[in-house]
């Protein structure tokens, strides 16, 4: 376990020596965050400017699970899906072989070798959001609150990643599969409103082929104090499962892989 | 030049049909974002009793059904394309045919639209009967729509092509891209309608031209205006598209003065 959190911190520190090359990039890519964070909180207001509530949510609340989203988003961004790239990178070229060479467990390898550490502002800027909205929302943040919402995150984003890990996976099989992805990230657009505002069809689809329903909803509802220790545990629970069945699916695709122009 | 785009859209169509699939997905992104503020502005609407400034619950699906179709119709990706054409150098040789490089973009984003267009209606359909809209047009606002839509592509296009030519002193214009969408985001209508807009927000987008581009055209196809502000529109639309162009012409100019053909 050490031994992977201080593989971990390497491959963090070489990818923030590269990212320094580019400095110029790198703020501006902070500049964009603002910007970003700034005009959805800009778009909650308009909202908000017509009404007191949404379902239920009241607008401290939806800020909270504004800033869920941004820290969901930039922790998936920050590892994994950098990450994941390069491996349907590796898998089409066939320079996935130098991976599997190493003395070290490929799942861990090919899911964290790559940040893009930029996104580490993401995380920042998402914890200030939840944070200010929190200070909004007025009422007594317990320490079994904020245990239940850091574990609801941590299910949250590991949720998020066993859905990426298996569709990555699927590239041993199709190859390309760029496509699947664009999907994903094409829907977790609707994890800035709580989940429930959705119609039934597009609810399904949020909350079970693309997890960022729950992911998002589910810390929200935590630290707001609605969502119990029953529930967070059912949520660990589901997301042991879908860890579970995304590391066999990836185990299954590793053995059909080939290997470079063989 | 009528022979030249027929071959060009022969040969478009041809490509296009070997990646159906892709086109049908990228179709997504015009769809998701006006279904997730369509769904929020219900819950809102609902909040208050069923309508919100003048808006009922189905006059909200008739206008994020409106700003789906023309978001659509408006999409052009020239910027990314251009600035990644620049990087890798594959610039030059298009820059030594005899046909400018803005045609075959105009052509591969017809074809596109076009071969995208009943899927699209088909998703739209669905959120229609979803949402139970309810369409309170006449017949003049799709004889008005026509012109409209027609000039919000043309103008989004070539907004498009005038970002796309920063890459010439910039080499890198996902910054300017993320500007301009936020911008976008805030000022055309896909937020709210205009009208629910704070004053100040609402005066803003009227000056900026992107609420040219989706705001407006949803607006009349969804029925919303009356005969004289759809022909005021209509001017506005034409002036920011005459800008548009003469923009893009001193800036295409200027820039390829200063392109210097990267992997040359």
């Amino acid at each position: 376990m050490v031994r992977y959190l201080r593989m971990f911190r390497a491959f963090a520190a070489s990818e923030f020596q590269f990212e320094m090359e580019y400095r110029g990039n790198f703020y501006l890519s902070i500049f964009e965050m603002f910007l970003v964070i700034g005009t959805s909180i800009g778009a909650v207001l308009i909202m908000f400017g017509h009404t007191t509530t949404m379902n239920g949510w009241t607008l401290p609340e939806m800020i909270v699970l504004l800033g869920v989203y941004y820290l969901i988003q930039g922790g998936v961004n920050l590892v994994f899906s950098p990450s994941f790239e390069r491996l349907m990178e590796h898998v089409r070229v066939g320079t996935l072989d130098f991976h599997l060479l190493k003395p070290v467990n490929v799942q861990f390898l090919v899911s964290t070798r790559h940040l893009r550490v930029v996104r580490a502002a993401d995380l920042g800027l998402g914890l200030v959001v939840v944070i200010v909205g929190l200070l909004q929302v007025g009422a007594q943040i317990g320490v079994a609150q904020s245990l239940l919402f850091a574990l609801s995150l941590f299910f949250g984003v590991m949720l998020v990643y066993s859905l990426l890990l298996g569709l990555v996976t699927l590239s041993f099989w199709f190859v390309r599969v760029e496509n699947l992805l664009a999907i994903f990230w094409a829907f977790t657009e609707a994890g800035r409103f709580p989940v429930d505002v959705y119609p039934l069809w597009l609810r399904v689809s949020l909350s079970t082929i693309v997890p960022i329903g729950i992911a998002v909803t589910a810390p929200a509802n935590a630290i707001a104090g609605r969502m119990d220790a029953v529930g967070v545990a059912l949520l660990g629970a589901g997301t042991a499962l879908a860890v579970g069945i995304a590391s066999a699916l990836w185990r299954r695709g590793l053995r059909s892989y080939t290997g470079a122009s063989a | 030049m009528i022979r030249i785009y027929r071959q060009l859209l022969v040969a478009q169509i041809q490509a296009a049909a070997q990646y159906r699939i892709q086109a049908v997905l990228w179709m997504l992104f015009s769809i998701i974002r006006p279904v997730i503020f369509l769904a929020a502005w219900t819950a809102v609407s609902t909040a208050q009793g069923g309508s919100v400034g003048g808006y009922t619950t189905s006059d909200f699906a008739a206008y994020y059904i409106a700003l789906t179709i023309v978001g659509h119709l408006t999409t052009a990706w020239n910027s990314f394309e251009f600035e990644f054409e620049v990087r890798q150098g594959r610039l030059s040789p298009k820059l030594l045919r005899p046909l400018h490089p803005l045609h075959y973009s105009v052509v591969e984003n017809l074809v596109w639209k076009v071969t995208t267009f009943l899927p699209l209606m088909l998703v739209c359909l669905v959120i229609a009967l979803t949402f139970q809209v309810k369409w309170s047009g006449e017949w003049w606002h799709l004889a008005l729509f026509v012109p409209s839509i027609v000039l919000a592509a043309a103008l989004s296009f070539m907004i498009g092509w005038v970002v796309a030519t920063a890459t010439f002193w910039l080499q890198r214009i996902n910054t300017v891209n993320t500007l301009l969408q936020r911008t976008s985001f805030i000022f055309a209508g896909q937020i709210a309608p205009l009208a629910l807009m704070p004053i100040a927000l609402q005066v803003i987008s009227y000056s900026l031209p992107f609420a040219y581009v989706l705001a407006i055209p949803a607006e009349i196809l969804r029925g919303g205006v009356t005969l004289e502000r759809g022909l005021l529109y209509l001017v506005g639309q034409a002036v920011w598209l005459a800008l548009a162009i003469v923009a893009y012409r001193f800036a295409w100019r200027a820039g390829l003065r200063e392109y210097s053909a990267v992997g040359a």
